[in-house]
């Protein structure tokens, strides 16, 4: 906690568990995905029919472009923070599309006749064995497009390999089993609608804020995500205490709150459409103008920048909420308190380089002062923590993470600052998980729990307000 | 009909002809393929026309990349340069272009052909030579050696032929002109096609990132 924090409710005791805590009851909870996960349900042969299927069902002309483009410059090896780690060929991101590729070859491409001559058929235990590569090593964080000098894609061609894994029935564990609930009780870990009550029941009679709960109308309607909903109340509370600071008029509806998304993240498309479609719905109900994503990073392109979604004909607007808040604060409306010391943001891939909400978040923190020292790598260049993509909850990518996170702490170190500001749950968590395994000297702060405990006390900004009014 | 009346005659122009069909089988057989729409509402209203820049921007790796990229960024620039004005720029070559077009123009003298030549193969020498010297890189192919040594032939025997070193001269000259009419042939179904693809791939991914406000 910081010392504005303190300095703002210096007798309250913290309702919920610090961030280190709830990072290892989290780590309990995910360890024991895996012996939920589902067996596979259909034959060998229908799990590899789906898994060619989906990838020519999937490719179009830009995949088909990308895949024939490259020419093993080796460019993109050196930018993939899962090779650098590890120094191992394998997990070059141009091997990562290798066997898309072979079914290309020999299924799509205009020299399929030829291909199909010469090379050996896919197997299902070609799938099998890409799953590391599929999942574990690729966070589809995007660097390797930024060097490559064909400009190839490989982080969307990564997922439509996702998609193929998902016919296959080769989702790893974890995802599986969170992919299951997800598709059949609508809840990941357990955040159901009435967990959410319960959530926002305590956030009332332990902390004294109130959320709007399941309002009919509403300007702007607020996402959770089952990280704050079954660990972290303070990324609930902290937003509450936001937009009830802001004075908007908001909601959270119990018929669409989730932001985390297994569809997106095990490749399941018609999951991840079953989980827009209720939130999409409800802000319509409510007319909303504004739908909020909570610091979920993957929610924002399973909702944002769903190609799905005409999201141009929609009546409101959705944004992350490090772009709520940084609009906010470029508009003068949000008042913080100074941040004391040097810090340095963490770009989510999924909303930084994959997403563009660069200037917003450090909106944010100019608007408190804070000395924003960036990385050496940052914006569209910054290397990924390593957990993205759901690598976060994978046991099989353990080393991966932990070694590749070991760059982050290396950048981060590099610009002197004491703390770094990440604004995606799947970044925090996996920057706590560093911290606590390497003993890192670095606090790691949410955006929007950070601006929470910087906010000016409401009664002295309302006096201010009063009597500027007056005068 | 001596060898080299095959080269110049049935071998080359068969090679030229198999070059152009294959450019268009590959191009049009993936050109002509659907398209996927991104419905979603872009960043801003004219931010996918910024997405082209990266056709041209990409010709050179960012900041970032600089020390990882270097070596095969300018070693490669310094082939594909040297290559193009060797192809061009000498007599003899310029001559079959206009025995096939019509089109002539004048010649860099040939000092300049042979000092090119040779700097295109040494050039192509360092390439392979950090290729092989780093596997976990490169992630090399088969296909990655057999594109090389089919580039790397009519540059050698083009140099042996005008220094008239190795064979006879006639032979010299047939080979090199065999050895063309194979990296003719070739190009449509190797990666050499990348001299057409990375033109759409940039611009592809340039407009997939411009969409989100993003400049890669």
């Amino acid at each position: 906690m910081s010392t504005a924090a303190t300095q703002a409710n210096p007798s309250q005791t913290p309702v919920f568990p610090s961030f280190a805590e709830v990072y290892q009851g989290l780590a309990g909870q995910i360890g024991m995905l895996r012996e939920m996960a589902p067996a596979p349900t259909k034959s060998d042969e229908q799990r590899l029919k789906g898994a060619v299927d989906t990838l020519i069902e999937e490719t179009n002309a830009d995949e088909a472009v990308w895949l024939e483009s490259c020419i093993h410059c080796g460019q993109c090896t050196n930018a993939c923070h899962y090779f650098q780690a590890t120094g191992e060929a394998k997990y070059a991101p141009m091997r990562k599309m290798d066997l898309y590729r072979r079914v290309y070859q020999r299924e799509i491409s205009p020299m399929r006749w030829w291909h199909r001559l010469v090379s050996k058929p896919v197997k299902l235990s070609d799938f099998e064995e890409a799953s590391e590569l599929i999942y574990d090593s690729c966070s589809e964080c995007g660097r390797c497009t930024m060097v490559c000098p064909m400009g190839i894609d490989t982080a969307s061609l990564v997922h439509h390999m996702r998609s193929a894994m998902v016919a296959a029935e080769l989702v790893p564990p974890e995802l599986a089993a969170l992919r299951m609930e997800q598709k059949n009780m609508g809840t990941v870990f357990g955040s159901s609608p009435d967990a959410l009550k319960k959530m926002v029941d305590t956030i009332r009679e332990q902390a004294g804020v109130e959320i709007p709960l399941d309002k009919d109308k509403a300007d702007v309607m607020v996402l959770s995500s089952a990280v704050d909903l079954v660990a972290n109340g303070n990324g609930l509370l902290a937003t509450a205490k936001i937009m009830n600071h802001l004075g908007v008029d908001w909601t959270i509806r119990s018929d669409g709150f989730e932001s985390a998304n297994f569809g997106l993240l095990s490749g399941d498309m018609s999951l991840w459409k079953h989980q827009v479609d209720p939130i999409i719905e409800a802000a319509q109900k409510v007319g909303a103008k504004t739908l909020v994503i909570a610091e979920c990073g993957h929610a924002y392109p399973a909702l944002r920048w769903n190609p799905m979604l005409s999201s141009g004909e929609l009546p409101f607007e959705m944004m992350y909420m490090s772009e709520f808040l940084g609009k906010q604060a470029k508009a003068g409306k949000l008042r913080l308190t100074p941040f004391d010391g040097k810090v340095t943001f963490h770009d989510p891939c999924k909303t930084g380089r994959r997403g563009g909400a660069f200037d917003e978040p450090r909106a944010v923190l100019a608007a408190m002062d804070a000395d924003l020292v960036e990385m050496p790598a940052n914006k569209e260049y910054n290397w990924c923590c390593g957990g993205g993509a759901g690598i976060f909850l994978l046991e099989d990518a353990t080393r991966l993470r932990d070694e590749s996170f070991k760059i982050k702490i290396r950048e981060v170190n590099d610009t002197g600052a004491e703390s770094v500001v990440v604004s995606c749950a799947s970044c925090r968590l996996n920057f706590e998980s560093g911290r606590q395994k390497n003993n890192w000297d670095k606090q790691v702060h949410s955006l929007v729990e950070l601006v929470a405990d910087h906010l000016i006390d409401d009664e002295t900004a309302t006096k201010g307000q009063a009597r500027g009014a007056a005068a | 009909m001596s060898l080299l009346e095959f080269a110049r005659g049935p071998a080359i122009h068969a090679a030229l002809i198999i070059m152009v069909a294959g450019f268009a089988l590959r191009l049009l057989g993936v050109l002509v393929l659907t398209r996927g729409a991104d419905m979603s509402r872009p960043r801003d209203a004219f931010g996918n026309f910024k997405g082209y820049r990266t056709v041209f921007s990409r010709a050179w790796p960012a900041g970032e990349f600089t020390t990882t990229t270097r070596y095969q960024t300018v070693v490669a620039y310094v082939f594909h340069i040297a290559l193009l004005l060797v192809i061009v720029g000498i007599v003899p070559h310029i001559e079959f272009i206009q025995s096939l077009t019509g089109l002539s123009w004048p010649a860099m003298p040939n000092f300049l052909g042979v000092a090119l030549g040779t700097i295109a193969l040494a050039s192509l020498f360092a390439l392979i030579f950090r290729r092989l010297a780093k596997p976990a890189i490169y992630n090399s192919t088969v296909g990655d050696y057999v594109a090389w040594v089919v580039v790397a032939l009519p540059l050698l025997t083009g140099l042996m032929a005008f220094a008239h070193v190795g064979l006879r001269y006639e032979t010299m000259l047939a080979l090199h002109i065999l050895s063309s009419a194979l990296l003719f042939a070739y190009m449509p179904f190797s990666k050499l096609m990348h001299a057409f693809w990375f033109i759409f791939s940039r611009a592809q991914s340039g407009l997939a990132y411009a969409h989100k406000g993003v400049r890669i």
